[in-house]
């Protein structure tokens, strides 16, 4: 083929593409035109926008219900990403520096987890936190959350930990320093990254996560931005645009954060998801 | 070099236990909420639990497996989750393979396009499930004026049909799982030796005897990997048809999972539910042994 033969593929192949994804992702963007929608335009289901309001926005903001819920999403998330970050980078480190009887166990164990899916542990995990009296807590919430992205995080920072050169640490141990030192003071500045990866992708699975929430909480005081948002849907008296502004609200940080650690988070999916 | 034995044990220890250590927070929380459930579920299905007649659980022996087998609506559900699946995995090959066949190109358009693909897989189901009502609303959706267009619908939205309900919540299911797909086919791809297709293109091998000759055999080990994966995430959905339909219309789309879901908290039966949870954990597992069995003889 000439060079604009190719070109003149690559242009049209280009345009496929755009037009592909366009359609592929209009549930996703119908979601976020409609948030700005004045209701008028959503009832009349015309293609032309008259204007854009946010007047949605001011509405689910102004709701108590979905404040507290956004607050407790918060707690939550923060919580979950720290507590992923402080059990998931030495738990890697000890994978990936150390020798011992049990590790390659301990790694399928934690790898293991990771295909497991709720549905399969729903039922167990009800009966054990009504046992304990923790229904309707945010403590069993953030509890269960962290096994959501603990494992991905485990096997993601092992990677970038075996491409560090042991050599680097071995210099400050000779120098003085303790193994742990020389982890916290060399390797861990290195992969600071992708630390601060899977510490945001913990916060994202814990912001959207709905059935764990679903099956352990039901008042209003502990509910989550997912559960807040299915309270929006009052058969009675709810409005559409309403309720795909609480999607936005839902949506957007997961979008936004996700985009900005693509990069690390797809090298660390493929590698989970195809060596295991 | 001067440290006496006495000093020098305790650091040896505690040397040995160091990697235990720091592994041991992250083996708790696995043991936690993956380990110890799975094993507890198991004691459960033995027990006769009915929440509305005893508040603990009595040993039962075999009694809720008995009740599975002359479950009707439970085997209805089964087949259901089968379909559901099956067809889930489908729809994810049949659109993630034109997808990434045609994102396996090097411009701009198809970078920029590669990342935006994965909004399906990383926006939450709430979000999804909403969106995707809102669209097929019988009074403000859009998608349902154009499926009333071509008769596919009534006045009444689609997911109030019976008999379509669970075909467009398993299309959606498709849709959501489709990128992960992608992103395995697209890695697939890029790992393919040029030098091959240029040999077939000198041999004058058409572009659809190169795909069948050369593409193919080379990505099919990632499609049924990955397929399988994806396989037991549908095998255990419940967020969408939940989130879109409650199960219903008449039970049209209550798979296994919401079946169980129910189980402990309409019926108030956990134990039969556990019981439910241990069947679909055996399935589960003999599928794929057998999947990977299969594949390893040829």
């Amino acid at each position: 083929m000439t060079a604009r033969g190719r070109r003149f593929r690559d242009i049209v192949l280009d345009l496929v593409t755009v037009l592909l994804l366009a359609l592929v992702l209009l549930p996703i963007t119908w979601v976020f035109i409609a948030s700005v929608r004045p209701d008028a335009d959503i009832m009349t289901r015309s293609m032309v926008p008259t204007r854009v309001t946010l007047d949605h926005f001011t509405a689910i903001f102004s709701r108590g219900d979905f404040l507290i819920a956004l607050r407790n999403s918060l707690i939550v998330g923060s919580i979950v990403a720290v507590g992923t970050m402080l059990i998931a980078v030495p738990a890697a480190y000890s994978l990936s520096r150390f020798t011992y009887r049990g590790r390659d166990v301990v790694g399928f164990l934690i790898l293991a987890t990771q295909m497991l899916p709720a549905v399969a542990v729903l039922v167990p995990l009800v009966v054990i936190v009504r046992a304990l009296g923790l229904a309707n807590t945010l403590t069993a919430l953030t509890f269960m959350h962290l096994a959501l992205g603990l494992p991905i995080a485990v096997w993601m920072l092992k990677g970038y930990i075996d491409a560090v050169p042991r050599e680097l640490e071995e210099a400050a141990v000779i120098d003085g320093s303790s193994q742990l030192g020389a982890m916290v003071r060399i390797t861990l500045p290195l992969i600071r990254p992708a630390v601060v990866a899977v510490g945001t992708f913990a916060f994202v699975l814990s912001w959207g996560e709905y059935l764990l929430a679903l099956a352990v909480i039901t008042s209003t005081e502990v509910k989550t931005l997912p559960l807040a948002l299915q309270t929006l849907f009052d058969p009675y008296s709810f409005s559409w645009g309403v309720v795909m502004a609480g999607g936005v609200v839902i949506a957007a940080p997961t979008v936004l954060l996700f985009l900005l650690f693509r990069n690390q988070l797809v090298g660390g999916l493929t590698a989970g998801g195809i060596k295991g | 070099m001067f440290t006496s034995a006495a000093e020098h044990k305790p650091r040896a220890l505690s040397k040995l236990a160091l990697p235990y250590i720091l592994v041991a927070p992250a083996v708790f929380v696995a043991l936690a909420i993956a380990g110890l459930p799975l094993l507890y579920a198991l004691w459960l299905s033995f027990q006769d639990w009915y929440l509305l007649r005893s508040p603990q659980p009595v040993w039962g022996g075999l009694v809720n497996f008995q009740a599975l087998l002359t479950d009707s609506a439970l085997w209805r559900a089964f087949w259901r989750t089968w379909i559901w699946t099956l067809g889930t995995v489908a729809v994810e090959i049949a659109l993630a393979l034109p997808l990434a066949l045609l994102l396996n190109r090097d411009t701009a358009i198809a970078r920029l396009a590669s990342a935006l693909i994965l909004l399906p897989w990383v926006t939450p189901f709430i979000v999804l499930g909403y969106g995707w009502r809102f669209l097929l609303d019988s009074e403000v959706g859009i998608l349902h004026a154009v499926l009333q267009l071509l008769g596919l619908a009534g006045n009444s939205s689609i997911l109030n049909d019976p008999n379509m309900a669970l075909a467009v919540i398993t299309f959606i299911s498709g849709w959501k799982g489709m990128p992960f797909m992608v992103l395995a086919l697209l890695a697939a791809l890029k790992s393919i030796p040029v030098e091959l297709y240029e040999a077939a293109a000198i041999d004058g091998a058409s572009p659809w005897q190169r795909f069948v000759g050369i593409t193919l055999p080379s990505i099919q080990n990632t499609i049924l990997i990955i397929g399988l994966v994806l396989g037991i995430l549908a095998f255990y959905s419940f967020d969408l048809p939940w989130i879109m339909t409650r199960g219903g219309p008449q039970d049209a789309t209550t798979i296994l999972g919401i079946t169980m879901f129910k189980a402990v908290f309409t019926d108030l039966r956990p134990a039969y539910a556990a019981a439910i949870s241990i069947v679909m954990l055996v399935i589960l597992a003999t599928a794929s042994f057998l999947i990977l069995r299969l594949r390893r003889q040829e």
